[in-house]
């Protein structure tokens, strides 16, 4: 559930920030012809991003990486159109012409915010399902709620951001969207870099490498500008709300001059609070999401006649024991045992697999999973090679027990040396 | 009329950009240096020279990104490429954790195992480790042996979350290992042993100068 609340806020923050800015500088700058053409880019970007995401994920027709280079050209071209547009002496000059121009601008960098972002996030419960869920499992429930709340807080954000920015001075929304946007623009420009480096569409050399490196390793910085700049508008209106000295002429005025600026305290309070929870789960929330699982201790075995002896007693009830042999350089090389659902076989392997190495196994809601990849055993399976399966060990059965020669386990002892 | 030459301004605009952005593969080339620790293996190093700049697959959703091409050592031709982490069947559904898909294509070269040339080589253990600028071990493991749509391969996802300039040593046991066997008698044999390849332990392939960035898949 915390899994795809983080990734859902990751996925939506930025974008939700550039929007509420564009939609709220278009409101308060725009003609009405203005905001239909506004309304067309968000309508058009919404489909063309459901579309994008079923393309993704049910057709093998979609490359990621070259749609991004088109979007962020397009994302780029619009960009600078808009800065020109928007210049004083070339908007007086052009008259309609530079307003449309100005229009269609902002529009493409609507539509292509949401053509860029949405796709994966719309794809996100297509996801769980690749994981072998049903849409009716107590899993699947979880992870979209979790996917669900991360919605519903990164809307309430955006709305946030937009009724607080078209709520502010005008000169003061027009500097921070411009910044926004330049902040994006530079993102854009990285990742871009980043992928025409990788697929060897211009030469790599040390700068360039350097950068793409620089801009992929703290491509948080992008992320917590914007939050800084989404932070600035409320400020603003919160300084503005405590030197109100608006005129008026009667008790009514008053009242609602009051109510206004009421709305607009509460408006910009609510974008500290959901940037706050945003800011909480994706940093102390993920923490605990990615904690690491403490494996259940190791438990005693009887050790003689050169093997290791595990009674069905200790492992008949149904959960993951895990035991070890200690080598004579000190190594503890575990294995696992598990007795198998509506079955009296036991399946037995070592606490490590050849892809993962010797991370080991630990149980979770009657599964057992891979403490490095995540990945769920089917139990059934244990005792058999294959994928993250744990590596497969010789063992026989004697008198109620199992037995696991220790020539067998010293074999593997390297697996528990790395 | 002026709104129209202003949409006609726009949409051409946008078509350049468009076309700029889906043009422009440029080559360039690659070389580069291996230490190898294990001196009982056979190593051999890798050089790219990448002509073509990716390796399209046959869907556009299957780019393959090449890491190094046609290193010959012993009887075998590896290249190594990346791309997108994919879900695989067997309890590998789940592609969150990782950033990428490792894949090594090993085919046989001249030989008198048996193998045909250019085919795909099977009963192969093929350990890889990615090593990062500072020395570190940055993902290491061991392949799993898969099929995608061009093929069989050995590959694995894996998680490498930081842009870096990476090493990839990839280590291939000899597939009596894993129990191959070879017919021995003259008549049906293919004549050759795995200690004319594998005498001096396992095949190393190593490479360095990896620009590694993550990417949006």
């Amino acid at each position: 559930m915390l899994t795809y609340l983080i990734k859902t806020t990751e996925s939506l923050i930025l974008v939700t920030v550039i929007l509420g800015l564009i939609l709220a500088y278009s409101r308060n700058y725009f003609e009405d012809k203005g905001k239909r053409v506004m309304l067309i880019g968000t309508v058009l970007g919404v489909i063309s991003s459901i579309v994008m995401s079923y393309m993704k994920n049910a057709t093998s027709r979609i490359d990621t990486s070259w749609w991004n280079l088109r979007i962020f050209g397009l994302a780029l071209v619009a960009f600078v159109l808009f800065l020109v547009f928007t210049i004083k002496k070339v908007a007086e000059k052009t008259g309609k012409v530079g307003a449309w121009i100005q229009w269609l601008a902002l529009a493409i960098l609507d539509f292509t915010a949401i053509l860029y972002t949405f796709p994966d996030v719309w794809a996100y419960p297509y996801g769980f399902l690749q994981t072998g869920q049903t849409i009716v499992s107590t899993d699947f429930l979880y992870k979209f709620i979790g996917y669900l709340f991360g919605l519903i807080l990164m809307f309430v954000f955006g709305l946030a951001v937009y009724q607080s920015a078209k709520r502010t001075d005008d000169k003061a929304l027009s500097l921070v969207l411009k910044i926004a946007l330049l902040v994006n623009a530079i993102r854009q420009l990285s990742v871009g870099l980043q992928i025409m480096l990788a697929r060897r569409m211009i030469t790599s050399n040390h700068t360039l490498f350097t950068i793409a490196k620089y801009t992929s390793n703290y491509s948080n910085v992008f992320l917590y500008g914007e939050m800084v700049l989404a932070l600035i508008l409320p400020i603003v209106l919160l300084i503005a709300g405590m030197h109100v000295n608006e005129p008026y002429e009667n008790p009514a005025q008053k009242r609602k001059i009051i109510a206004k600026w009421r709305n607009t305290r509460r408006w910009a309070i609510t974008v500290f609070v959901t940037l706050l929870l945003a800011i909480m789960n994706m940093t102390v929330v993920k923490a605990y999401d990615n904690r690491e699982v403490a494996l259940s201790p190791v438990e005693d075995t009887v050790v003689k006649e050169g093997a290791v002896y595990v009674s069905f007693e200790q492992v008949e009830d149904g959960h993951l024991h895990r035991f070890a042999y200690e080598s004579e350089s000190g190594t503890q090389i575990r294995f696992i045992v598990i007795k198998k659902p509506n079955s009296s076989s036991y399946g037995i392997g070592l606490d490590a697999c050849d892809i993962c190495g010797e991370t080991g196994y630990y149980e979770k809601d009657g599964q057992v999973v891979c403490k490095l990849c995540d990945v769920v055993m089917n139990v059934n399976t244990i005792g058999f090679k294959g994928g993250c399966n744990p590596i497969v060990i010789d063992y026989h059965i004697e008198n109620g027990n199992i037995v696991v020669p220790i020539d067998t386990l010293l074999q593997y002892e390297v697996e528990f040396k790395r | 009329m002026k709104k129209r030459s202003i949409v006609t301004l726009v949409t051409a605009a946008a078509i350049a950009t468009l076309a700029l952005a889906g043009c422009g593969n440029s080559a360039t080339s690659n070389e580069a240096t291996t230490n190898n620790e294990a001196a009982s293996n056979e190593t051999t190093t890798a050089t790219t020279s990448t002509d073509a700049a990716v390796g399209v697959g046959e869907a556009a959703g299957f780019t393959e990104i090449p890491i190094f091409e046609d290193e010959e050592i012993e009887l075998l031709n590896v290249s190594a490429v990346y791309f997108q982490p994919v879900p695989m069947s067997n309890g590998n559904e789940d592609i969150t954790p990782f950033n990428l898909h490792l894949e090594a294509d090993i085919s046989a070269l001249s030989n008198d195992l048996g193998y045909g040339v250019g085919d795909w080589v099977p009963y192969l253990t093929v350990d890889y480790k990615v090593i990062g600028s500072d020395g570190s071990t940055a993902a290491e493991g061991t392949f799993m042996t898969m099929s995608a749509s061009d093929g069989p391969h050995y590959g694995a996802n894996i998680a490498l979350p930081n842009a870096d300039t990476y090493g990839l040593e990839i280590t291939i046991h000899s597939p009596e290992e894993n129990g191959y066997l070879l017919h021995t008698d003259a008549e049906t044999g293919p004549g050759g042993s795995f200690d004319t390849y594998f005498g001096n332990g396992n095949l190393v392939v190593s490479y360095e100068g990896w620009e590694y960035t993550p990417q949006e898949w």
